[in-house]
């Protein structure tokens, strides 16, 4: 409230103390008008950058992926893929079965990878090592196994899944 | 003569309603708050034996009697116009319904507009208890007239149930009273009263603005204080009576609200929702606008400052209308007439014998070969209530690009009850021969060239 | 919250700072209308700051400028009202800043001591129309690609240097990814690394000399003139300004979003009515009346001639001091609004009046 309309104010009122209080309210409602206003312009913008973690919560829920052409893959060898939002390691044994983990290093997340020739699953970044069939920590730092899919192999393609 | 499909280009004849209803919305709601404005400002103004009130209020009751008088007035009855030629089938099951209705808010008009051109010649004439009693009755006078209509207004939102047992059988108008206190009967009033009550301090802050402030400043702060008080009931229970009101809407007319708010779509999808946001806006602008401009510094409130918040109260009201309206989809009398007048119990009757048998209004044109003339009496029966050729929900923009075969899967949605057009937009109904001709219609308006329209349709401007 | 407050002030002086802004006053006449646009001006450049870093989040310059912008339309939440907003207020901010300047001049602003600021202030809004025209090849649809393809037969109609200068403009004798590469290297790093001091220049120099006033209220005595504190009369009705430019803003880009057309392709023919935006369309226009070489040097001796004098108006306009209007300067002020404005309803007259 201004100086010049301070004085009609008190004349006005009669006693100060009411204006205090109503300049108290008044001043509240303004701003429980304000903060609806950042809301209104807090809210578009806070899903606008929310979006693809969104869209990778919603991948997140996948629990199933179709890899067609994948049941040609050849033995001793192996394919990275996406499993919703994480990378994913699928194994074709020299025995003709199959496995597929999630290749995220359970010590600090590094991506592993398949070692045909040590019939194993290493990680570069600090050495971890896992057992190529079970995904158990068998080596360095990982502390515990990686996670591990189901696999079902069709005619049309393989078919992961979380257990 | 395109009667009763009214041919209003580019804009539509919606619109044509819509822009003298906002016009109306504007000064009717005024007409009621102000007329407790003036009672009350007189009331308080001879308790404190205040001349210098006296004096402006007379201004503004002046200036009052005019708006509402000649403008107000004279917009309602614009809307009778508007709506007998843009929606004859909707007016008439109204009038049908509600003529006694009707026949009360029209003694209630009388009433009003007599002891509003009282009240002001007699200013200053007769005893001021004689005169307030005028002024009282004046208010109570505008307040029953929106009582009345609003009773009419709401029905086409919600007949209620009982009415919609019973519609088409002849014995509709028994239910005068269910439907006139329809489900969103009482929240629509209070909220229209709310409206009210906060337009007349709007229109009273463009009256005290004029006040010179270097000269009668203490007046200027008392009277532009006291009339941003009015914003103060809509200011806490808006709010509440928006959702009370949304509530008694329909579950299906809600879903409206949820389409997509936050996808570019466009046109009826998501326009509604971002519509209905504006409502809320512009009503969180005004208050924040007058706190700033008039309560915190009354003395320095211009005209300019004044106009600014009478458009911002503008945007409001006509934003809250649209939403009101639109609600509504896809029906003008809700469960009971789609927008384009066909009723729903009507629908398989004129799938079978044929939309144009039924619509003896629906003239064809005889400049068109035969076949082209049937689609565009499909066209205009059916889709141009809503619906412009080249502007305001243009055909033209929403078909185009595509060939004849697409523009044929659009009408076999429409006519299969296909989502998720059909939550706004009415079936379209008709034999196959009706649909085949309104798609050749189509085509050959969107694309003339390549899709060999006759000669007469692609001359036309 | 006193006390809160009593902690802030003995450590940033905040109180000097509110005395400061107390003191500093407003003149009120019946022109104080036209004080709040530049303010406006300021509003939509902190919206085009704020909503330009959201869209600098997910669009990707390059080959895939149109599937990141397509993506941001399309598939991030709000993405469109962001995209939206921001078109929108790109617009309303030029308009704000011509309505700005035209009422600076005409309320004689610009007589001394404020010279700079009018210069700043020309140049703040030669900076603004750049800032539009590399943001609107940004998207990479259609109607961006041969906008800017038109919008820069510009400069190379500049004698001898012109070609040169649009090739280097577009990295190429056509444009293409190289484009958008340096447009939108123009438009998020040096453009606003120039606009911001300059901004900060310009916002100085108000504070430094205060508000001017008009001639007219210069001619009354000093006790009759009327002011009001600066804090907090006139930022509350600042602040009431924005909400309502705000309120305009919102209304414009949720009720009529910013469309994205087709991919650009250079193969395909330009779609009809493909003209830049509406403040190059005088411009623009005038290029296309005066054909042949006589005719462009018509055209460029007029709109330098008149760039010069625009920008020398605080020279051969001194005398309208106390209240003695200088009616050339009026005169020459509304033969410009007349032209410009005239130019470019006749530009839109030759787009879409023709064949319609």
């Amino acid at each position: 409230m201004s100086s010049t309309t301070k004085a009609s104010n008190v004349s006005a009122e009669g006693t100060g103390g009411e204006a205090v209080d109503r300049r108290v309210f008044v001043g509240a409602a303004m701003g429980a008008v304000g903060v609806c206003y950042l809301a209104a312009i807090g809210y578009p913008v806070y899903r606008y950058l929310a979006s693809p973690v969104e869209r990778a919560e919603a991948q997140a829920a996948v629990t199933e992926v179709t890899l067609p052409e994948a049941h040609k893959l050849p033995r001793k060898s192996a394919l990275m893929f996406k499993f919703g939002p994480f990378t994913a390691l699928l194994i074709h044994h020299e025995d003709g079965t199959w496995s597929a983990f999630n290749a995220k290093c359970t010590h600090l997340g590094c991506t592993v990878k398949y070692e045909p020739h040590n019939n194993r699953i290493f990680c570069e970044c600090h050495g971890g090592i896992y057992d190529a069939r079970s995904g158990a920590n068998t080596g360095g730092p990982p502390p515990r196994p990686l996670q591990v899919y189901q696999v079902k192999v069709s005619e049309t393609g393989v078919v992961v899944s979380k257990s | 003569m395109n009667y009763p499909f009214w041919d209003v280009p580019h804009i539509g004849s919606g619109w044509v309603i819509g822009i003298i209803a906002i016009f109306h919305v504007m000064i009717s709601h005024f007409a009621v708050g102000g007329g407790f404005y003036l009672v009350l400002a007189e009331r308080k103004a001879l308790r404190e034996n205040r001349q210098d009130w006296l004096e402006i209020l007379r201004g503004h009751s002046k200036f009052f009697l005019i708006l509402t008088g000649v403008f107000g007035a004279a917009s309602g009855v614009g809307i009778w116009f508007a709506i007998g030629l843009a929606h004859p089938e909707a007016t008439s099951t109204l009038i049908h319904n509600f003529v006694f209705g009707w026949a009360i808010e029209w003694v209630f008009f009388i009433v009003e507009l007599t002891t509003a051109a009282v009240y002001y010649y007699t200013y200053g004439r007769v005893s001021n208890e004689l005169h307030l009693k005028v002024g009282w009755l004046y208010a109570a006078a505008s307040l029953l007239t929106l009582v009345i209509i609003n009773g009419i207004l709401t029905f086409m939102l919600t007949p209620g149930q009982a009415w919609l047992n019973h519609a088409l059988s002849g014995r509709e108008a028994d239910f005068f009273w269910q439907a006139f206190f329809n489900p969103t009967y009482w929240p629509s009033l209070v909220l229209r009263t709310l409206v009210c009550v906060s337009l007349a301090g709007i229109w009273a802050l463009v009256t005290c603005s004029r006040l010179d402030g270097e000269t009668h400043g203490n007046l200027k702060t008392e009277l532009v204080r006291w009339s941003s008080k009015w914003l103060i009931p809509s200011f806490f229970l808006m709010p509440f009576v928006m959702v009370w009101y949304l509530l008694s809407v329909p579950e299906t007319q809600r879903e409206l609200l949820k389409l997509g708010i936050s996808t570019i779509g466009s046109g009826a999808f998501t326009q509604v929702t971002r519509v209905g946001l504006v409502i809320i806006m512009a009503s969180a602008t005004i208050v924040l606008v007058v706190y700033f401009l008039a309560w915190r510094s009354p003395k320095d409130f211009t005209f300019s400052h004044a106009v600014s918040v009478l458009l911002l109260g503008l945007v409001a009201t006509g934003a809250g209308e649209y939403t009101r309206e639109t609600l509504r989809k896809p029906y003008v009398v809700g469960q009971h007439m789609y927008s384009n007048g066909v009723r729903v119990k009507w629908v398989e009757k004129y799938n079978k014998e044929g939309y144009l048998k039924h619509s003896p209004w629906v003239r064809q044109d005889p400049s068109l070969p035969p076949a082209m003339a049937v689609g565009e009496a499909m066209f205009r029966g059916q889709c141009m209530s809503c619906h412009t050729r080249d502007a305001y929900r243009s055909m033209e923009r929403l078909l185009a690009g595509r060939n004849r075969e697409s523009i044929g899967n659009v009408l076999k949605i429409l006519h299969e009850n296909g989502e998720p057009y059909r939550r706004y937009m009415p079936p379209l109904v008709g034999t196959a021969e009706e649909i085949k001709a309104l798609g050749d219609y189509l085509a050959a308006m969107v694309a003339p060239k390549t899709n060999a329209a006759p000669a007469a349709l692609a001359a036309r401007p | 919250m006193a006390s809160l407050y009593g902690w802030l002030d003995e450590r940033l002086g905040l109180e000097e700072l509110l005395e400061f802004a107390r003191h500093k006053t407003v003149p009120v006449h019946k022109h104080t209308f036209w004080y709040y646009w530049g303010g406006i001006s300021l509003f939509f450049f902190i919206v085009q700051l704020f909503t330009g870093v959201l869209l600098l989040v997910y669009y990707r310059p390059g080959p895939e400028a149109y599937d990141s912008v397509r993506q941001i339309t399309y598939d991030i939440n709000f993405g469109w009202l962001i995209r939206s907003t921001h078109s929108w207020a790109a617009n309303l901010m030029l308009v704000a800043i011509f309505v700005h300047m035209f009422s600076v001049f005409f309320m004689k602003a610009y007589r001394k001591p404020r010279e700079f600021g009018w210069w700043s202030g020309l140049v703040l809004l030669l900076m603004t129309m750049l800032f539009g025209f590399s943001g609107y090849l940004l998207p990479m649809d259609e109607l961006a690609y041969f906008a800017t393809k038109i919008g820069l037969e510009m400069p190379e109609k500049i004698p001898w240097i012109g070609p040169k200068i649009a090739s280097l403009l577009r990295g190429g004798l056509e444009v293409n990814e190289f484009t958008v590469q340096r447009f939108f290297a123009l438009h998020v790093v040096i453009l606003p690394l120039a606009f911001l001091p300059l901004l900060g220049f310009h916002l100085w120099l108000v504070q430094k000399h205060g508000n001017a006033v008009p001639p007219s209220e210069e001619a009354k005595p000093v006790e009759q003139r009327r002011t009001m504190p600066f804090f907090p009369n006139f930022l509350a009705k600042d602040l009431a300004m924005w909400l309502i430019a705000l309120n305009v803003l919102a209304v414009l880009a949720a009720l009529f979003p910013w469309q994205l057309g087709e991919q650009a392709d250079p193969t395909k023919a330009p779609p009809p009515g493909i003209h830049p935006e509406w403040y190059f369309m005088s411009m623009f226009y005038v290029l296309e009346l005066f054909q042949g070489t006589w005719g462009l040097a018509v055209s460029m001796g007029i709109f330098t001639l008149g760039l010069v004098l625009w920008t020398l108006i605080p020279f051969y306009d001194p005398d309208s001091r106390n209240g003695k209007r200088a009616r050339q300067a009026t005169w020459f002020g509304l033969v410009v609004v007349l032209i410009l404005t005239a130019t470019t309803i006749l530009g839109y007259w030759g787009v879409y009046g023709k064949g319609h």
